[in-house]
């Protein structure tokens, strides 16, 4: 054991914080990304020319639902945590705690997609729903059969009572989280009952995380081709988000360990429980990957297989082959060695290699449908089907680069705010002393 | 007047608790043993670190394994599938790019594989099973799967000495300590 047994004397009395005027100007620069770019992206949605706003509206689909999965694994890691009565991490569940507060604002980001000059783009189904001359129903049992089958959940009543749910939520579910523990940090007595409090409220509002991982999938991703279905969609998301939201909270602490935070808590122990679960989710995720392609494969169903002819042909393929080597088999056998999971250094390089493959996972998940869904819609405007739109790229960039910024800017905000660590915690000391 | 012949084993010493054993392992090691144990009734988290035990050899043995399962299995696919008695459904091509359709015989393999040099590759580096083991012939031994911590020094270790090792062990805290001695 390198380091000595942590008491409650190495524990920050009132806490861990932040020197807000360290990464001030990183904010700053941050939030005027996100503003200037959120402008640009306002114009580019609803008043630029029809040939810019519908690849658009793909490129903001694509950046909001790439950082919504971040924020859903903050929520998920703190229920995991709670609810699984863990001890092992209490040192590092304010950071998942910052991380799924994020939820909220990153939400916000999605409110473009509910409005119909948007939609209009992307999800075919409500364009034959709101073509309708009277009752939307019978409408569909004349030009779309399977509309019609599939009317009990794809309406528009039901889309958007939907929607709000998800956002409105998760939402709760982690502010209330995050409330009940940073006010242990203050607490003059502190006891155990907010952490069984905590416990308690975890169990069944896992219930709405898994509901909303799997749901604002079909929702706002596998709608975009309405005859395409796949069971499997919900916990593939859900693989991807568990794991890149672990990579974000690996880069989180030891960027805080290397500004001189966290220091008597965490140590080589708590990287290595994280590697562990970085390396397990790659796994996970390559399980799931293949499952839902294997399936496919074998029963080889119209309605199934369009998911991947349209991205294991021509150049989208070559994303497809670099997807499972880049994001199962290079990480896989690197993540096996255990003397990098419990270096910080080395860790953070392959946190920040996974979130790479996060991004060319969802950019093959959104942007392949682009060229055909609106060579479907408008091929007056957009021409025929093609594979890609040229010049389309570009706006993949900026809508990464506004909502990655305003990202950044409200998880940092949040780490400011409040104590690094749950420093009253009752399972702060076991936490600090762990072995693994 | 017996006439069995008695060899040496070594020194067995209790300690009170888990954190004592702990920290006499830790002066064991430092003092440079080498063929000595720990036994206590549950695993101590952090023990293999206070006693110096290096990493085992055992994962590679099953990354090996497994490969072995992957690769058998492969082969027992392909040449089945593909070169002895190719299986056509739904017009679907066999070939080498069937390759997905072989992933279950194949990931079910590396798993059995890896499973079976796990269970195999431990017992034979532990040396399990055995029939007896001389520690069993000290009656206080007995209460190391209740609620006894020992430390065993073995005699073949090349810094055992009679009285020295004896001194070290009560020195670090050890009480009961005796030596033991197998039948040969």
């Amino acid at each position: 054991m390198a380091h000595h047994h942590v008491t409650s004397a190495d524990i920050a009395i009132d806490g861990d914080h932040l020197d807000a005027s360290k990464f001030s100007k990183v904010k700053t620069i941050a939030m005027a990304l996100a503003a200037g770019g959120t402008l640009v992206s306002l114009y580019l949605l609803f008043f630029a020319p029809e040939k810019v706003r519908g690849p658009f509206a793909y490129s903001w689909l694509f950046a909001f639902y790439f950082f919504l999965t971040l924020s859903i694994g903050g929520c998920f890691w703190t229920l995991l945590h709670n609810v699984s009565n863990s001890g092992w991490g209490t040192s590092v569940r304010r950071t998942f705690e910052n991380l799924g507060s994020t939820y909220p604002w990153m939400f916000l980001f999605g409110l473009p997609l509910l409005c119909p000059d948007v939609q209009q783009y992307l999800y075919e189904w409500m364009n034959t729903h709101r073509a309708a001359p009277g009752a939307v129903k019978e409408h569909l049992h004349h030009v779309d059969h399977l509309l019609y089958n599939k009317y009990w959940y794809m309406n528009l009543p039901f889309w958007y009572g939907r929607v709000i749910f998800w956002g409105v939520g998760l939402s709760l579910v982690i502010i209330g989280l995050r409330k009940l523990s940073i006010a242990q940090d203050t607490d003059p007595t502190p006891g155990t009952k907010r952490l069984f409090q905590a416990r308690f409220h975890s169990t069944y509002t896992l219930i709405i995380f898994a509901l909303t991982i799997t749901f604002t999938g079909f929702d706002f991703l596998m709608g975009l081709d309405y005859k395409w279905f796949s069971t499997m969609w919900g916990v593939y998301l859900f693989a991807g988000s568990a794991l890149n939201s672990m990579a974000v909270i690996i880069l989180v602490c030891a960027w805080l360990r290397s500004q001189g935070h966290l220091k008597n808590v965490t140590g080589p122990e708590h990287f290595h429980i994280m590697g562990k679960l970085l390396f397990a989710f790659t796994v996970f995720w390559a399980y799931i990957a293949f499952s839902q392609y294997f399936l496919i494969w074998y029963a080889n169903i119209t309605e199934e297989t369009s998911y991947f002819l349209i991205r294991n042909t021509g150049n989208w393929n070559t994303g497809m082959i670099a997807l499972v080597f880049g994001h199962f088999v290079i990480p896989f056998v690197i993540l096996l060695q255990a003397w990098l999971k419990r270096n910080p250094k080395t860790l953070s390089i392959m946190a920040v290699y996974t979130l790479a493959m996060h991004v060319l996972d969802h950019y093959l998940i959104t942007i392949p449908e682009r060229g055909i869904s609106l060579g479907n819609i408008k091929p007056e405007v957009f021409g025929g089907i093609q594979p890609s739109i040229p010049g389309a790229f570009w706006g993949d960039i900026l809508a990464f680069v506004t909502i990655g910024a305003a990202f950044l800017f409200f998880l940092l905000r949040a780490i400011g705010q409040h104590s690094l660590y749950p420093n009253r915690d009752p399972r702060i000391l076991e936490s600090a002393n762990l072995s693994n | 007047m017996s006439t069995t012949r008695k060899r040496v084993y070594g020194y067995l010493a209790e300690f009170k608790s888990a954190s004592a054993l702990y920290k006499a392992a830790e002066k064991i090691r430092d003092a440079g043993f080498r063929k000595w144990d720990c036994y206590s009734p549950y695993p101590i988290h952090g023990l293999d670190g206070a006693m110096g035990l290096k990493r085992s050899i055992l994962p590679w043995f099953v990354f090996f394994g497994g490969m072995t399962g992957c690769a058998t299995a492969f082969a027992l696919a392909y040449s089945t599938q593909v070169v002895i008695y190719p299986t056509i459904v739904q017009a679907k091509p066999a070939n080498i790019f069937t390759v997905p359709a072989f992933f279950p015989v194949m990931f079910e393999l590396t798993i059995l594989f890896s499973g079976f040099t796990v269970l195999f590759g431990l017992l034979a580096l532990i040396q399990l099973p055995r029939l007896n083991h001389p520690l069993f012939a000290s009656k206080q031994f007995h209460r190391a799967t209740d609620d006894g911590f020992f430390i065993a020094i073995e005699a073949r270790d090349p810094k055992f000495s009679p009285n020295q090792t004896k001194e070290l062990l009560a020195e670090i805290g050890g009480a009961n300590i005796e030596l033991v001695e197998e039948e040969d």
